[in-house]
């Protein structure tokens, strides 16, 4: 009995030890989960959507050089535009909370499916096509990213400069400066000049924060990279895989969907580092500064992940019939990411930070 | 002999013990309840704006596909048919997705006719059918849509105005209540010299198969139609028809408790809000109307998706309560039924037996509501019968999740019309049943309203 004592009070002392070797103090660790807190809208939020509009800005130049003087030529670098703008958009994907979801940002810019029957009737018709006309509009599948990409593309994906109609030309061209705007006001949004929802980050747990706790903000942006992990993995890769049907893939014109996806999850990557273009502190160096084995993990898992779109070589829609394999594994890969951060970043987040 | 002795007496002593057990399962002391745990076995740990679309523990695997069959279902954009993906819009409708009303599974924004918009308003003429079901007016039927797809014509477009009135209370401290008001205008057929209006505010869908598991005596169990117990509490049961089972039922879902159950509640909305039809109405809103469409596409969806969008309400879990040992919370609480508001918004209630999805089956809930009627006052009053409620009357609203409106809407709406913007400005707009409750709200001391508020904050 007295041994099992002198052991377990050895036990207590090297368990004692061990924790106090790996943490900082609590006053640093403090200091670091606020500095995680002001880096995220400052090296990821402002910057990223502040390159959103940049690049939206460059799509409406590149529509307006395409529609002065047609040729396939610029028809290709709208494309590109486009392109570039999504890639954008779905990285920031990454972090779907704050002024993006109150203020639905997301559905104005990204609604899909594209309402080709409405399109049809409002291309044939001559209601006026200015950005106000196109704001006026009762559905938004009639606006945003997917029916610019059905013009420039066309259903087939084969749409030449020549057979652009005035019409079309017209509405990409008010589309294009309606994507702007919008990415303008989302923009503002988070800007601590205009909208300011920087603020209720940099001081969560401060009154004015709709954050009433550190962790709070936390749990925001976890339950943010956890969803699009879920909506990447079980929504958007899912439904078009496990009902056989290329109609139901999310940019089926111009034939971007894995890009789309593995840009979605680089968006959760960057949130995880706290960087965009810059590196800042993220969640990372949070968890790293008392589980370094959770952190490698984590790392570990969505390295994976990203990774494992590249052997998805096929466009998605023809992929859901000839890669099933390489599908599954990246299915499998978000699945194992999601688990993680349900059951191992959650609660580290929820047990360690406590202001 | 000795051991036998031992052996006798312990059973001697364990057997009331025993017998206790058995005679209540799962009636302890209050204090012996996690009080976070608003939805029992159904509750989620998440107060981010995520919190309410969480599934409910312990699906089989196949309910869990499911659940996110359904789930998928509920973000789709309807576009116009015909189409290869999600055809079936319209004509005329009044949003395109569940989710564009019910923004993050929680509550809408009260604005009509725009893209964000979540306020849709039930019409109907004077009188009740052969079902007791309000009176269709001729050309709109029991709903106005008020968007239309392109060239065709919304069926009327709506102005929303407020009035505001200045409220102050005991210790000076002021609150905006506003008086909603709603016109009609550019109608696409005349419309009748007199008819009833009832604004509806998307609500949140989350904690549904709870409110279905509740048994029917348990809601009757609060009914005193007749105020016996002189409380200035009545509470009704609305009986509703059902199209689908062709029988009268008691009402539960809807702001009226007019949805007999989710079936008819998800088939309802598919129906009048986005003009989809599905196997239980297969016939379009404007179906008779000068604007119906002619396709024979009717049912626009198959079984299996309206199914797995009732299965996905159905298993939404309740978000867990915060800061549950606070002293004001703790202290609020007690003001709530000090005052009486747990007459009508009862905290504590259990689900019935559901073999098939034991997270739901005998659990002991917090969804503070008594699903029954109760007369809500001159100023709540929409003056339109809905099956037995009458112009004054809307069932008990529940308040679980109330205190994460803002995180999963940005800016929070309370009440049926949303026109309160806190707390504060929904209890003053009690009144009817509900009138000495709120006169005690009013009375309460500085310290003890911040506590009731915090603690409504906490749900």
């Amino acid at each position: 009995m007295k041994k099992n004592l002198v052991y377990l009070g050895a036990l207590i002392i090297i368990l004692a030890s061990c924790n106090k070797a790996e943490t900082p103090s609590s006053e640093n660790f403090d200091t670091l989960t606020s500095e995680v807190l002001s880096d995220f809208p400052a090296f990821i939020a402002i910057p990223q959507y502040g390159d959103l509009y940049t690049k939206a800005s460059e799509l409406e130049t590149s529509v307006e050089q395409l529609i002065a003087t047609p040729s396939d030529d610029k028809l290709s670098t709208a494309r590109q535009a486009w392109r570039d703008m999504r890639s954008v958009w779905e990285k920031s994907e990454g972090y779907l909370f704050g002024p993006v979801e109150d203020n639905d940002y997301d559905p104005q810019m990204d609604t899909w499916p594209v309402d080709y029957v409405q399109m049809d009737s409002l291309l044939a018709s001559s209601n006026p096509l200015e950005v106000s006309d196109i704001q006026a509009l009762s559905t938004l599948s009639l606006r945003g990213f997917h029916p610019v990409e059905y013009v420039l593309w066309g259903k087939e994906g084969n749409r030449s400069a020549a057979s652009l109609t005035d019409r079309q030309k017209k509405y990409i061209h008010s589309l294009s400066t309606d994507l702007k705007n919008i990415c303008k006001s989302l923009s503002d949004s988070w800007n601590p000049a205009a909208g300011n929802f920087a603020q209720n980050l940099i001081n969560a747990g401060k009154p004015g924060s709709v954050y009433a706790t550190k962790l709070e903000a936390y749990l925001a942006i976890t339950e943010a990279i956890i969803g699009i992990c879920e909506e990447v993995g079980e929504g958007k890769m899912e439904e078009p895989f496990a009902a056989l049907d290329s109609a139901i893939v999310e940019s089926p014109f111009s034939g971007n969907s894995v890009t789309d996806f593995k840009n979605n999850i680089i968006g959760l990557q960057n949130v995880y580092f706290g960087k965009w273009t810059i590196d800042g502190r993220g969640l990372n160096e949070v968890v790293a500064s008392r589980n370094m084995n959770l952190d490698n993990g984590m790392q570990q898992k969505i390295a994976t992940a990203v990774s494992s779109f590249d052997a998805i070589k096929l466009p998605y829609e023809q992929a859901i019939f000839d890669q099933r394999t390489q599908i599954m594994n990246t299915q499998n890969a978000l699945a194992d990411l999601k688990d993680a951060l349900e059951n191992e970043l959650k609660p580290f987040l929820i047990q360690n930070i406590r202001d | 002999m000795r051991v036998q002795k031992t052996l006798i007496v312990a059973l001697l002593v364990s057997t009331p013990g025993l017998f206790m057990m058995c005679n209540k399962p799962g009636e302890f002391a209050e204090e012996n309840y996690d009080p976070r745990l608003s939805g029992g076995a159904a509750t989620v740990f998440d107060a981010t704006s995520k919190s309410f679309s969480h599934m409910i523990e312990g699906l089989k695997e196949y309910d869990g596909h499911i659940h996110e069959l359904g789930d998928g279902q509920f973000e789709q954009t309807f576009v116009t048919a015909p189409a290869p993906v999600n055809s079936g819009l319209g004509s005329v409708f009044n949003n395109v997705s569940c989710i564009s009303c019910h923004h993050n599974d929680g509550k809408g924004t009260p604005t009509a006719g725009a893209v964000n918009s979540s306020l849709l308003f039930r019409l109907s003429l004077d009188g009740h059918d052969d079902h007791g079901a309000p009176v269709a007016v001729p050309g709109y039927g029991l709903q106005l849509q008020d968007v239309a797809v392109f060239g065709k014509q919304p069926e009327a477009r709506i102005n929303i105005s407020y009035t505001e009135t200045e409220f102050s209370f005991p210790d000076g401290e002021k609150v905006n209540l506003r008086q909603p008001e709603y016109t009609l205008y550019n109608p696409y057929y005349p419309m009748p010299a007199a008819y009833y209006l009832s604004p509806r505010l998307a609500p949140p869908v989350f904690g549904l198969g709870l409110i279905e598991a509740i048994p029917e005596s348990t809601i009757l169990s609060y009914s005193d139609e007749k105020d016996a117990d002189g409380d200035g509490i009545s509470g009704k049961p609305n009986y509703v028809w059902n199209p689908y089972t062709q029988k009268t039922e008691l009402g539960r879902f809807g702001l009226k408790a007019n949805a007999p159950s989710l079936q008819i509640q998800v088939a309802g909305a598919y129906q009048q809000d986005m003009g989809v039809t599905s196997y239980v109405f297969p016939n379009e809103s404007s179906a008779g109307q000068s604007q119906g469409d002619v396709l024979k596409d009717d049912p626009e969806i198959p079984d299996s998706i309206m199914n797995s969008v009732v299965f996905y309400v159905r298993t939404l879990a309740v978000p867990a309560r915060r800061n549950v040992t606070d002293a004001d919370v703790s202290m609020g609480e007690k003001i709530f039924t000090q005052i009486n508001c747990s007459g009508c918004h009862q905290p504590t209630l259990y689900t019935g037996v559901n073999v098939n999805l034991p997270t739901l089956s005998h659990q002991r809930i917090h969804p503070y509501t008594d699903l029954l009627l109760h007369d809500m006052g001159d100023g709540l009053a929409d003056n339109r019968q809905d099956f037995l409620a009458d112009g004054k009357e809307w069932r008990t609203s529940t308040l679980w999740g109330i205190g994460l409106f803002q995180k999963t809407n940005g800016t929070p709406f309370y009440l049926h019309d949303g026109r309160a913007r806190t707390l504060e400005e929904a209890i003053l707009w009690h009144g009817g049943e509900a009138e000495r409750s709120k006169q005690a709200f009013v009375q309460l001391s500085t310290t003890e309203r911040k506590s009731l508020i915090r603690f409504l904050k906490s749900l």
